[in-house]
C-alpha cells in the first residue's frame, strides 16, 4: 500500500483527525477505493455517454 | 382469530378485519405481546411507539365498524427502517451521529401508509447509515436472525428482515442502495423487493447514494408485497429522482402462473463470477426446474460479470455517500462505528475521472441488461450465494456480505424481488432473485408468487 499517496489524499480531502485518531479504518477505505478501480473496465470509446444522460424535467 | 395471529398477512388481516372476525387493537396487543417477549433477544426494535400505535388502532378499529375504511392498508401495523422519517420520532441511522435527529414530518412513503390506514409500530434496526454490517460499537445493538439468533439477518434493512421473520409485523419498509431489502430479505426468507429507481418517492428518506437509493416494500407474502406497493408508488414532484410512470395494480392478477414466460437464467453470477455453496445452487436449478415443469422458457442469459457490477456500484455509492458524509467524517470521526468510518470514507480516495468512467461504464450495463430483457421477460438469479453467518464471526460476515448478486440491479436500476428458496440443513433460509424490465413489477412479482405457491415459502416460519 502506498502510505505516501494516502495520507497526502486524506490530508487533501480533510481528513486529519481520522488520519491521527483512526488509521486503520483510513487505510482500510484507501486499499478498497483502489480495489474497486482496479476491476472495474474503463470504457474506450469517446462518445460512450454517462448515466443519467442529460433530461430535462424526467426521471427515468 | 387466536390462532397464530402473528403470522397473519397484511392481506388477511384486512379481510378478517371487515369480516369482524379480528380488530386492529386485537392484532396489535398480541403483536406487542409477541415483541415483549422476544424482541430482547432479536434486538428489531431501535425505537418503539406504543402509545401512537394503540391509539391509531383504537381509531381505526371505531372506523372500520362504523364502515369508514380508510385505505387497503386501514388497521395493519408496520415497521419503519430507521433512515425513513416519521414524524415526532428520532431518526438515528442507527447512529450516534443522529442520536437526537427529530422528524419534523413524516417521508412521503409513509405519508402514503398512513393515508392508506397503516399504523405505525415504531423505528427498526439499520447497519449505520444503511452500509456496512452488523456493527457492536453502535448507540443500539445489531438486529439478529430470526431463524437462529447466533446468525445475522443480513442488512442494511436488518430489522424490517428480522421483525417480519419472528411475526413482530406483517409489513416493513426497506431501502436498497447496494442490495439492503434483498439481503434481509434472503437471510430471512421472507420477500424483499427493490423497485425501479424513480418508483417510490425517496422524500424523507436519508441518503446514502442519490442515483442508487430506492425504498421499497418488505413483507412475509408475495401478495402482500403487491399491497403494499400497490401503496407506495407514484410520483413525487419533490423528490427529484421520481419517475413520472403509470402505477401498476400490482395486487391484481398475481395468480397467472410462469406458462409461456420466457425466463433468462443468468448461471455465471453464482457458477463462475462467484462459486455459491452447493445447497444455494441446487435451490436455484429446483425453481428453474419448477417453472420449466410449469411451463416457462428457460434460457441462460449473460451479463456483465458481478465483479464488475460491484466496482462500479461501490465507486459510484462511496463518491455520491462521500459527498453526504465528508463534513462529519472530518470532525466527528469517533461518532461512527468502525465500519461505517472505513465504508463512508472510501470515496475520499476516488477522483472524479473514477466516478465518470463508473457512470460512463453504468449506461453500457444498463443496455446490456436491456438487451437481454428484449429477449426475455424475467430474469432469475441468486440473490447470496450462502446463507447468513454467525453474527459474532466479523471475518465471515466480511467475507460472505459481499458474496451477492443484488448490486446489478442498482446499478441498472430495474425491478428486483429477493425471497426464500428453500432451507439449508442446518434450517436457514436460501435465496433466489427474480428481475425485470423498467416498471415491470407485475411480471417480477407474478414469478414470484408462482414460486410461493409452488414451494409454500410463505408458510415457511421459524420457532420462535
Amino acid at each position: 500500500m502506498d502510505t505516501v499517496l494516502m495520507e497526502a489524499l486524506a490530508r487533501l480531502a480533510g481528513l486529519e483527525k481520522m488520519l491521527a485518531e483512526y488509521p486503520e479504518d483510513l487505510a482500510a477505505a484507501f486499499e478498497s477505493a483502489i480495489g474497486h478501480r482496479d476491476v472495474m473496465k474503463v470504457p474506450e470509446a469517446p462518445d460512450a455517454e454517462p448515466w443519467p444522460p442529460m433530461r430535462a424535467g424526467e426521471g427515468l | 382469530m387466536s390462532e397464530a395471529l402473528h403470522w397473519l398477512g397484511a392481506s388477511d388481516a384486512v379481510r378478517a378485519f371487515a369480516a369482524k372476525k379480528l380488530s386492529p387493537v386485537e392484532l396489535l396487543t398480541a403483536l406487542l405481546a409477541r415483541i415483549d417477549r422476544l424482541d430482547p433477544s432479536l434486538n428489531v426494535f431501535i425505537r418503539r411507539d406504543d402509545a401512537a400505535a394503540m391509539a391509531a388502532a383504537h381509531a381505526a378499529e371505531a372506523e372500520i365498524a362504523a364502515g369508514r375504511i380508510r385505505g387497503p392498508l386501514h388497521g395493519v401495523p408496520v415497521g419503519i427502517k430507521d433512515i425513513i422519517d416519521v414524524a415526532g420520532l428520532p431518526t438515528t441511522c442507527h447512529s450516534a451521529v443522529l442520536r437526537d435527529n427529530i422528524a419534523t414530518a413524516d417521508a412521503a412513503c409513509v405519508a402514503k401508509l398512513r393515508q392508506a390506514g397503516a399504523i405505525v409500530m415504531g423505528k427498526v434496526s439499520t447497519h449505520e447509515f444503511a452500509i456496512g454490517g452488523p456493527s457492536f460499537d453502535l448507540p443500539f445493538p445489531p438486529a439478529r436472525n430470526a431463524w437462529n439468533r447466533d446468525h445475522h439477518p443480513g442488512g442494511s434493512s436488518s430489522g424490517s428482515g428480522s421483525g417480519l421473520a419472528a411475526g413482530f409485523f406483517p409489513l416493513a419498509l426497506g431501502t436498497d442502495t447496494g442490495g439492503s431489502i434483498r439481503n434481509p430479505a434472503s437471510a430471512c426468507g421472507i420477500v424483499g423487493l427493490k423497485p425501479t429507481y424513480g418508483l417510490v418517492s425517496r422524500r424523507g428518506v436519508f441518503p446514502l447514494a442519490f442515483s442508487l437509493d430506492h425504498v421499497g416494500p418488505m413483507t412475509r407474502t408475495v401478495t402482500d408485497n403487491a399491497l403494499l406497493l400497490d401503496t407506495l408508488a407514484g410520483h413525487d414532484p419533490a423528490d427529484s429522482g421520481s419517475a413520472v410512470a403509470p402505477r401498476g395494480h400490482y395486487a391484481a392478477r398475481l395468480d397467472r402462473g410462469v406458462r409461456g414466460l420466457r425466463i433468462g437464467f443468468v448461471r455465471h453470477f453464482h457458477e463462475t463470477d462467484l462459486i455459491a455453496d452447493p445447497e444455494v445452487a441446487d435451490a436455484l436449478d429446483n425453481v428453474a426446474r419448477t417453472f420449466t415443469a410449469e411451463g416457462a422458457d428457460i434460457r441462460t442469459v449473460v451479463l456483465p460479470s458481478l465483479g464488475e457490477f460491484a466496482a462500479v456500484n461501490r465507486i459510484i455509492l462511496t463518491s455520491e455517500a462521500w459527498s453526504i458524509h465528508a463534513p462529519w467524517l472530518r470532525t466527528r470521526p469517533g461518532d461512527y462505528g468502525k465500519l461505517g468510518r472505513q465504508r463512508l470514507m472510501a470515496g475520499a480516495f476516488l477522483q472524479a475521472g473514477d466516478l465518470m468512467a463508473a457512470q460512463r461504464r453504468r449506461k453500457q450495463m444498463i443496455s446490456e441488461v436491456e438487451a437481454a430483457l428484449r429477449e426475455v421477460d424475467i430474469l432469475l438469479c441468486a440473490s447470496s450465494m450462502e446463507p447468513a453467518s454467525r453474527i459474532e464471526d466479523a471475518d465471515a460476515t466480511a467475507r460472505t456480505y459481499p458474496r451477492q448478486a443484488r448490486t446489478p440491479f442498482n446499478v441498472t436500476g430495474h425491478p428486483a424481488l429477493a425471497m426464500m428458496s428453500g432451507l439449508s440443513r442446518s434450517g436457514l433460509p436460501l435465496s433466489v432473485q427474480f428481475a425485470g424490465r423498467y416498471f415491470d413489477e407485475a411480471t417480477v412479482l407474478r414469478v414470484a408468487r408462482a414460486w410461493e405457491r409452488a414451494a409454500g415459502t410463505d408458510r415457511k416460519h421459524p420457532t420462535l
